[in-house]
């Protein structure tokens, strides 16, 4: 549901609906659910740490991805909203198919057309990738741990640009 | 765990990258000062221990191969000038998408770690709720529920007082038969009187249907719980 939704349901200013979305998340601090917020869209989810009891409940098989799906999504993650082209310039590869299949899994999306020659699809990750990951929002997205990789990455940012 | 996706790998490598980034990590060197070039020979080794490929996998071993070899044959011969040709990446360009590619790398462990650690969210299943259907009326309900349980009171008492009297569902017949025939229009709520037992509406009611089986009668009910109208069929009932 998006905040501009529950701010016509509810009859409240986006400010008092950010209020109130914020006083709920705390509500939730402890219990077994929690808010997740994917761009404007806000869901009520389980929390991760009762997954294994939610998960026999709901008999549900645990996500696996190969290497290759990993870093493609791992890309598509941290940089989005990118390009195909982007991604197999970042990983040397050729990313059709883990594309493919991340996308038939709906953990990235598509996200309109790079204004760019050949107006190439642009990917995001979904409200799923979230759930699947347990991430609260995409600011939850794991930092690299290596003090050189935050120092790598300010000079890295701009390759994409370059090679894309 | 059986979906797994169709892993397009050469020898556990996810492509040139991240095999000169394994033997980078394999010598314990650094990515930002490694001579790119001293490597050329243990990825080219690599490379030709690679069995049968696609061609488009094995080109993009070989371009990064040539690149390797061109950086090692620059470092070995400083002096030597650029080929007018020459074109594409320089040790710096390369190195920088390296170190690119082994954040991502380490990214994608981190989530894989999180994957394996299986705490994940759910969301509740299924879209909206289910409504009952509309038209029905909590008084409706509510008289419907009164009527029941009046019948059930009388039930009982007679129960008490006398055995039950017993109706014939052909006797009952002939008589709404005759009461039609007589009147045209009767109510249902009439045909049952002041005071029916759940036996006598049984009957009534099935006599009904009976009637309206062979044509002798119409039912109509306007809405929901409302009086049932019976009338005469009128060319039908002249056969009969």
């Amino acid at each position: 549901m998006t905040k501009a939704e529950l701010g016509r349901i509810a009859g409240g200013a986006p400010r008092a609906v950010e209020n109130a979305l914020a006083e709920l998340a705390a509500a939730y601090e402890g219990t077994g659910l929690r808010l997740q917020r994917s761009g404007e869209e806000w869901q009520i989810v389980t929390a991760p740490q009762h997954a294994p009891q939610v998960a026999a409940y709901l008999g549900a098989d645990r996500l696996r991805l190969s290497a290759a799906s990993l870093e493609t999504l791992s890309v598509v993650a941290y940089r989005q909203p990118v390009t195909r082209a982007e991604v197999e310039a970042i990983r040397g590869v050729n990313c059709d198919q883990t594309i493919y299949t991340l996308a038939s899994r709906r953990l990235i999306e598509e996200r309109g057309r790079k204004e760019s020659p050949g107006r190439p699809i642009l990917y995001g990750t979904t409200w799923e990738f979230l759930e699947c990951f347990g991430l609260q929002s995409l600011d939850d997205l794991p930092r690299a741990l290596s003090p050189e990789g935050a120092l790598v990455l300010e000079g890295a940012e701009s390759t994409p640009s370059k090679l894309g | 765990m059986e979906s797994q996706a169709p892993r397009v790998s050469v020898e556990g490598f996810d492509g040139p990258l991240d095999l000169l980034l394994e033997l980078v990590e394999e010598k314990k060197l650094d990515i930002i000062t490694v001579r790119l070039g001293d490597l050329a020979d243990a990825y080219l080794v690599r490379v030709r221990a690679m069995p049968q490929l696609p061609a488009d996998e094995v080109s993009a071993f070989l371009a990064l191969a040539s690149r390797l070899v061109l950086l090692k044959a620059r470092s070995l011969l400083p002096s030597l000038e650029p080929l007018p040709e020459e074109q594409g990446e320089s040790e710096e360009e390369l190195r920088a998408r390296l170190l690119e590619y082994a954040i991502v790398r380490e990214r994608a462990g981190q989530l894989g770690a999180r994957l394996r650690a299986g705490e994940r969210a759910f969301h509740r299943e299924g879209g909206t709720v289910d409504l009952p259907p509309r038209g029905g009326e909590v008084d409706a309900l509510a008289s419907a529920w009164s009527r029941v349980l009046a019948l059930a009171t009388r039930e009982r008492d007679e129960d008490i007082v006398a055995p039950g009297e017993r109706y014939s569902v052909e006797q009952r017949t002939l008589e709404i038969e005759a009461l039609v025939a007589a009147q045209e229009r009767v109510s249902f709520a009439t045909l049952l009187g002041d005071a029916p037992t759940v036996g006598f509406a049984v009957v009534t009611f099935i006599a009904l249907l009976d009637l309206y089986r062979r044509g002798v009668i119409d039912l109509a009910q306007d809405e929901l719980f409302a009086d049932i109208v019976i009338t005469r069929r009128d060319a039908r009932s002249a056969q009969t």
